[in-house]
């Protein structure tokens, strides 16, 4: 059952595709504005570049997490899906899953261009990296799912979501700079494994609270 | 016809204690405590201590049953927990508010500098934030059913990010300096009863304040729904 809900959510996006493109539109717009406002040598660029990048996949993330519940709203099809024979902690995970694919996609596209634009050097590690993201992602996305849960019928819903995810999502935001910044700078595994680990805990917790909570978010 | 708050005897006489307390408190303070001197040498700036500390606990505490308060009304659908809830996030963000004042007020002469990404002071700005979040929520959050249960949600949301967040930004910001309520446990016996003494009157002013407000709260639904006279 759950699998059917995920797929619901993966096929809406993939024939519109709006959620990504904008995503991805709106990430390289802020790179672009990035460029322009850091108009130095890229030395003094990397010193800033990992927290400026996870501003922008906090920025599209919200963006995305935002659209992809308020497409819910659209002809009641959360009261439709509420009175389905559906468990509603399955709800959450899927907007969950679904999200992360959202960003990891839309990050496929941002990362590169964002490398490229600000002439920073290839960093190695491939396969670290990979897990850094599918790990920070999963983080934002699960609290951002909730939250979103929450203020998707709220009045100014799309202001309130920031304003709220934006503090509690804060220790996750640290983790994951000061890891991006340590593999950048190929530092040992061992001076940042603390930062994996808090990434670690904070996915737990959030997915389990989600789990556990979403039912009554969700609740007419 | 309930007896309006103030006129209950009870809740005289927390008052007069309250009140008793706070101005005696006041004097200890001022009287009784030895003054530290900090790096910019000024000495006074030590006593806000007893009202700082006093406060974060205090917001703790409030927060801790803002929390409590959303677990019980989403397992029982009580609006008694509802309203416990927001008279707690009221009171327990006044407080906050008087944390983030005094500190910097201490920082300034202690450390030469108002603000520092020191973890317990980040902590209680993000828990600040998460709370104005959480009355915004209240006021937009759409019909009042919802709007109570997804506050509660937020409230233990927000309850189980902070530790979190401390963690994180005490790994995070390790070269600030320490917060120096780690060596109270060191002072003299004076201090500790002093401070012990304002800790229990910020207590009894918030549950005095929580009562009130809850008292307030239960009045509004009455009128709402047009239930009176229990």
């Amino acid at each position: 059952m759950f699998l059917t809900v995920l797929k619901k959510d993966l096929l809406v996006e993939l024939r519109s595709k709006e959620i990504v493109i904008s995503m991805i539109a709106f990430g390289v717009s802020v790179i672009l504005l990035y460029s322009f406002s850091f108009n130095q040598s890229p030395e003094t660029f990397s010193i800033f570049s990992a927290g400026l990048l996870w501003m922008v996949f906090l920025f599209i993330s919200v963006l995305g997490l935002h659209r992809s519940f308020s497409l819910e709203k659209e002809f009641d099809a959360m009261g439709l899906m509420l009175s389905a024979p559906v468990d509603r902690s399955y709800i959450f995970l899927s907007k969950w899953l679904s999200g992360l694919a959202f960003l990891l996609v839309s990050q496929s596209v941002i990362v590169p261009l964002f490398w490229l634009f600000l002439h920073l050097p290839i960093p190695g590690n491939l396969g670290g990296w990979i897990g850094l993201f599918i790990l920070s992602d999963l983080g934002i996305t699960s609290i951002g799912s909730l939250v979103s849960g929450i203020t998707m019928r709220a009045r100014m819903g799309e202001i309130l979501l920031p304003i709220l995810l934006f503090p509690l999502v804060s220790p996750l935001l640290i983790a994951a700079v000061r890891s991006t910044h340590a593999l950048m700078n190929n530092q040992d595994f061992g001076e940042w494994r603390i930062w994996i680990q808090l990434m670690t805990t904070f996915v737990v917790a959030f997915a389990l609270m989600g789990y556990v909570i979403f039912d009554h978010v969700s609740e007419q | 016809m309930r007896k309006p708050f103030h006129s209950k005897t009870s809740s005289r006489i927390m008052l007069a204690v309250i009140s008793t307390m706070a101005i005696a408190g006041l004097f200890l303070v001022l009287e009784f405590t030895p003054s530290i001197s900090g790096q910019a040498g000024d000495v006074m700036a030590q006593k806000i201590f007893y009202y700082h500390v006093p406060s974060a606990w205090t917001t703790g505490l409030a927060y801790f049953v803002v929390m409590i308060a959303g677990i019980q009304f989403l397992r029982t659908g009580d609006h008694k927990w509802d309203w416990v809830g927001l008279a707690s996030a009221e009171i327990g963000t006044l407080f906050c508010a008087l944390v983030l004042i005094t500190g910097p007020i201490w920082g300034k002469a202690a450390w030469g500098q108002p603000w520092t990404w020191e973890p317990r002071l980040v902590t209680t700005l993000i828990l600040f934030l998460i709370y104005v979040g959480y009355f915004m929520l209240r006021q937009f959050g759409g019909h009042y059913e919802r709007a109570a249960r997804n506050s509660a949600v937020l409230g233990i949301l927000a309850f189980v990010d902070v530790p979190i967040v401390y963690v994180s930004l005490k790994f995070w910001s390790e070269e600030t300096q320490a917060h120096p309520q780690a060596q109270m446990g060191g002072q003299s016996t004076t201090i500790l009863w002093i401070f012990l003494f304002v800790l229990s009157t910020f207590a009894l002013l918030s549950v005095h304040m929580i009562r009130y407000r809850i008292h307030l709260l239960s009045l509004r639904n009455e009128l709402l729904t047009g239930n009176h006279g229990i």
